[in-house]
């Protein structure tokens, strides 16, 4: 079994420590949600699965073994820092970077041409990459990260500068790697595009993981529920006012349902129980347990507003 | 093809694109060309000799242009000047050089030489006349003084090596012309290498590079690919030569009168110079590459690559104005120990080796500590590239590249 395991890996800059403690493991054919707000160790942990920095402490394997220079002929990257040879042809730059992770000849013309044709890219073949709009560049960059059908791809920021169009045909092309059995490992702050791809999810902050999980487990471990009931009136409030350890939600605000009355409820709590109580106290149109979005959930580790 | 060669390709396709070294070495081919023709070409020029006013008593005068023949052409002969000879003079004589006025001087003569340049007016006259004036001072004929001052000299080289004055000119010509030709090459594989650098640096492929293969490995496959357009370069340019050379041979009949056994002769040069330049060639080429190299991960603007080159182009010039010298004075021992000082001695050993017999000993330590060194520029520039690829925003301080060279 294929899989990515960073076990308490740590590195520092001088005296600023950019990862302190961070420990994960993506199985093969996962699709990874690597997490965290701006300076939270994203990159540099990224930069450390490549060997580009070395850690100060801990390990990372793939497949049980260390990444070595022929582990990472399979893995893909794209960096947060965007580059392409701006004189070479969009072709030639693809296979280049093809035969740089081992694609020979013709093997290296077959794969560009498929992955320019797959992201709509074919008509740009034969145009240096200098000419092309930043959202293309961008595309030749994913074409060069892919080209070589690696096992595991590593993508930092990889919807950032582009328009929704362009961010679709990305997003396409990661639902059909993933579905390909790629082990897909994504950095974003566009966490709606990602909520539906992801399967697991890994929050960092401040250079250590703040939590990780599936989404359901993330869910599951959140230590309150919403529940929103309709209509608004006082009856129904007073019913669940009367119920200890619930309390208003700030988040009613953000739901839009302004008729409804919203309450976090702790982990555990009988909802069933609340649902009869309310129904004894009056007319109930609505009673809806709400899981906490991704957003949320980022919000609440990271310490950042929702 | 492993990852070296891959990079090593793709590199050399660039080199062989870039602007810089296709301009770089059509300019470096049109300057062996017009180096080639143009001696020629000025010898072969009817006003070659500076023209010069005689003046004075007809039968001096008339002595003295008979002389002189071969080094001046006299435009003019005056017994006498309506004044200070000047500029408008000297235009107005069929633009000449100089007006010489001789006069009696006791038994023997005097020249008072009125030059358009005067630093510029040849000692040789004074040695062209001189039979004169002993003719003057003894009455034996000119003619037969001249015989009796004139001994037959021939040179022979000590050291077997050359044979003849011409061999050993040409054997300098050509040391001096592979020094310009090292020195050229050097430059504007700098000014490639460290494009080729920060274009990968401030276009932040270095990040996605150093991802897939090892700083080491890639700054390898770029100076391999350096040298290798170096050589090609070089190529062209010693093709050029050969053909312009032999160019001018077959089509000025004056250079095919001149180019008599013994100066074709001169001209050939032995496989063992050959090695040598190559040798030396390829060795100065590492060590600069690698150091350019990573001078040029440092920035990460490309408008700061002039800073970053500046110290590196030092010994570049010290090698270049030492290895001058070298050509005049092979054996000078402080040109002996510039010999085998990494950097310079690319420059200096190939000139000793030109114009001279260096000891086999000297050559092979030259050339152990030129590798050696290009070697340890290799591991120490690594590191520095390590580090300068991906440090961005800012430049890194002197602390910082010293502790990548320690780490």
């Amino acid at each position: 079994m294929q899989s990515l395991v960073l076990s308490h890996v740590a590195r520092s800059f001088g005296s600023t420590a950019a990862v302190r403690d961070i420990s994960f493991t993506v199985p093969a054919g996962a699709t990874f949600g690597l997490l965290g707000p701006n300076g939270a160790g994203k990159t540099t942990t990224m930069r450390m699965i490549f060997g580009i920095i070395v850690p100060d402490h801990g390990e990372i394997t793939w497949d049980g073994g260390p990444i070595d220079a022929a582990v990472r002929m399979r893995f893909g990257y794209l960096p947060e820092e965007r580059g392409l040879y701006g004189g070479m042809r969009v072709r030639d730059q693809v296979a280049y970077f093809g035969r740089l992770h081992g694609l020979a000849h013709p093997d290296d013309r077959t794969a560009t041409e498929r992955w320019l044709d797959r992201l709509g890219l074919a008509w740009a073949a034969n145009l240096h990459c200098s000419e092309l709009s930043k959202g293309n560049q961008q595309k030749v960059q994913f074409a060069c990260a892919v080209v070589h059908a690696p096992e595991l791809v590593v993508l930092d920021e990889p919807f950032s500068g582009l328009d929704p169009a362009n961010a679709d045909v990305i997003l396409n092309a990661l639902r059909e790697l993933a579905h390909e059995g790629v082990t897909l490992i994504l950095s974003t702050h566009q966490l709606w595009q990602i909520q539906e791809l992801c399967d697991t999810f890994c929050i960092i902050a401040g250079g250590v993981v703040k939590t990780s999980g599936t989404l359901r487990e993330l869910r599951t471990s959140w230590p309150v529920r919403r529940i929103e009931v309709e209509p608004a009136v006082p009856a129904l409030r007073a019913a669940l006012d009367e119920f200890p350890g619930l309390l208003a939600s700030p988040a009613a605000a953000n739901s839009g349902a302004t008729n409804a009355l919203a309450y976090d409820v702790p982990a555990g709590t009988d909802v069933a129980h609340i649902l009869r109580q309310l129904v004894a106290a009056g007319d109930v149109t609505r009673f809806e347990q709400i899981e906490p979005s991704l957003q949320e959930i980022y919000a609440r580790a990271t310490g950042a507003p929702a | 093809m492993n990852r070296t060669g891959v990079i090593f390709a793709a590199e050399f396709a660039r080199r062989m694109r870039s602007r810089p070294f296709l301009i770089g070495t059509a300019l470096g081919a049109f300057s062996i060309v017009v180096t080639t023709l143009l001696p020629f070409v000025l010898s072969g020029l009817p006003n070659g000799r500076p023209g010069v006013v005689l003046v004075g008593e007809p039968a001096l005068t008339s002595a003295v242009q008979a002389l002189i023949a071969n080094d001046y052409a006299t435009v003019d002969r005056r017994t006498h000047l309506d004044g200070t000879p000047n500029l408008a003079f000297l235009r107005a004589e069929h633009d000449a050089a100089d007006a010489i006025v001789i006069e009696r001087d006791g038994a023997g003569i005097r020249a008072q030489v009125y030059a358009r340049e005067p630093a510029g007016f040849g000692l040789t006259f004074g040695r062209d006349v001189a039979p004169l004036q002993a003719a003057l001072a003894t009455g034996i004929p000119v003619a037969d003084i001249k015989r009796h001052v004139t001994v037959p000299v021939t040179v022979h080289d000590a050291g077997g090596r050359f044979a003849s004055v011409t061999s050993a000119r040409a054997a300098k010509g050509v040391a001096f012309l592979s020094i310009i030709l090292l020195y050229v090459a050097i430059l504007i594989n700098a000014q490639v290498i460290m494009s080729s650098v920060a274009e990968e640096k401030t276009s932040r492929i270095a990040e996605l590079l150093v991802a897939t293969v090892e700083p080491a490995q890639l700054l390898t496959a770029k100076v391999l690919a350096s040298g290798a357009g170096g050589l090609f370069q070089l190529l062209v340019w010693v093709l050029v030569g050969a053909v312009s050379s032999r160019t001018v041979v077959a089509l000025l009949p004056h250079v095919q009168a001149l180019a008599h056994p013994g100066t074709v002769n001169a001209i050939s040069i032995p496989p063992s110079e050959i090695v040598a330049f190559f040798a030396f060639f390829l060795v100065g080429f590492a060590q600069y590459s690698v150091l350019y190299a990573a001078a040029a991960s440092l920035i990460n603007r490309t408008e700061d690559l002039g800073a970053v080159a500046g110290p590196v182009l030092i010994p570049v010039l010290a090698g270049f104005l030492v290895a001058e010298f070298a050509v005049a004075y092979p054996a000078n021992p402080w040109i002996v120990a510039c010999s085998q000082i990494p950097l310079l001695s690319p420059f200096v050993m190939f000139s000793r080796i030109a114009t001279s017999d260096v000891p086999a000993w000297q050559i092979g330590t030259s050339l152990a500590i030129n590798v050696a060194a290009a070697v340890g520029f290799a591991f120490l520039a690594g590191r520095i590239y390590r580090v300068g690829l991906l440090l961005y925003g800012r430049s890194p301080t002197l602390r910082q590249v010293l502790r990548a060279l320690r780490t």
